[in-house]
């Protein structure tokens, strides 16, 4: 054998192994097109949570087709841990005066200070908050001070209609109009 | 000379695409990072304006039973969109209960109120009255557990 026909004894560099990175980056791309076409903007919107039992008139009834209507039904006995927020409205609809019980409340911020302290004072038992407002009143500021009670820790926030007297104190069991929504 | 015995395969350009992969893993890592599903509250209009309350905490988990209604700022109770009178609402209201008991009574316990959690989307100009009216009137037919929905800041 020849000498140029011999095979070298030296040895090779070995392969070179190429990772094909051309289908992942395919696949990345879709997937980034995937979340970039999905992608919303993180919502500010939130619920405020209000438990409003049933009137009577909601009892179900035979003559409606529907069940029988429960006997017994539950019944407000602890009333007396009430305090009535009323909240007055100017003629734009932008709230004027804010009473908590019969003392007048600067501003949202002193409502909250002092419906907090309320919770506080009342410790383990419930403190349920009565709105009576104008019905004219913006939503915007009743869903302000809703959210202000909710935030302040009181347990149930009620919509009273406007007419329904405001007792005197924050003890009295102020009688509900006939048409409010308790 | 030497380079008329070059292999044709040395001069081929290759593009290096491990740093665009990087990029676009870390975009994808981003994105799924911030993806949600589901937290937008459904019945979103562009017709009703959300009032601001920055004091609103987020509210408890919405039951599987859920009704959305929207109230413009006229006052008017708007069901998918579509307006209905007060005494037209009223019948709504009565028929999405009744729905509610028959189906109670077929599972065989009828409660006074209804396990529906109640949406209310109330534009931020409406006036307490409308939405006290239509938590009112939902209210006569055994619907109990209301949600009002409002931005905690501005929206974006």
């Amino acid at each position: 054998m020849s000498r140029a026909t011999r095979p070298s004894k030296r040895p090779q560099p070995p392969d070179e192994v190429a990772f094909p990175v051309t289908p992942m980056l395919d696949m990345a791309f879709q997937l980034l097109a995937f979340f970039v076409l999905t992608f919303q903007v993180p919502t500010t919107e939130t619920h405020i949570d209000l438990y409003l039992p049933a009137s009577p008139l909601a009892l179900p009834s035979e003559s409606q087709g529907r069940g029988q209507a429960p006997v017994a039904r539950r019944v407000d006995n602890d009333l007396e841990n009430d305090i009535w927020i009323r909240a007055e409205a100017n003629e734009l609809g932008d709230l004027k005066t804010l009473r908590l019980g019969e003392s007048t409340v600067p501003d949202l911020p002193a409502l909250a200070d002092r419906l907090k302290r309320y919770v506080a004072i009342m410790e383990d038992r419930p403190l349920r908050v009565r709105l009576a407002a104008d019905n004219h009143l913006r939503y915007e500021e009743a869903a302000r001070v809703i959210s202000i009670c909710s935030a302040a820790g009181v347990a149930a926030v009620r919509l009273n209609d406007p007419s329904a007297q405001v007792g005197s104190g924050t003890g009295s069991i102020p009688t509900p109009a006939p048409n409010s929504s308790n | 000379m030497s380079y008329k015995r070059r292999n044709s395969s040395d001069n081929q350009l290759s593009i290096n695409l491990t740093p665009l992969l990087d990029v676009v893993l870390q975009l994808i890592t981003f994105f799924m990072m911030l993806i949600h599903f589901g937290t937008k509250l459904e019945g979103a209009s562009k017709v009703v304006r959300l009032p601001i309350a920055p004091a609103a905490l987020p509210g408890s988990d919405l039951g599987m039973d859920r009704l959305v209604v929207s109230v413009d700022r006229a006052g008017m109770l708007l069901v998918e969109e579509r307006p209905l009178e007060r005494e037209e609402g009223r019948r709504w209201w009565a028929d999405q209960a009744k729905r509610r008991f028959e189906g109670q009574e077929v599972l065989g316990g009828v409660d006074e109120d209804l396990p529906t959690h109640v949406i209310i989307r109330a534009d931020k100009d409406a006036t307490y009255g409308s939405v006290r009216r239509v938590l009112s009137d939902a209210q006569e037919r055994g619907f109990a557990n209301f949600s009002l929905v409002v931005h905690r800041s501005k929206p974006s």
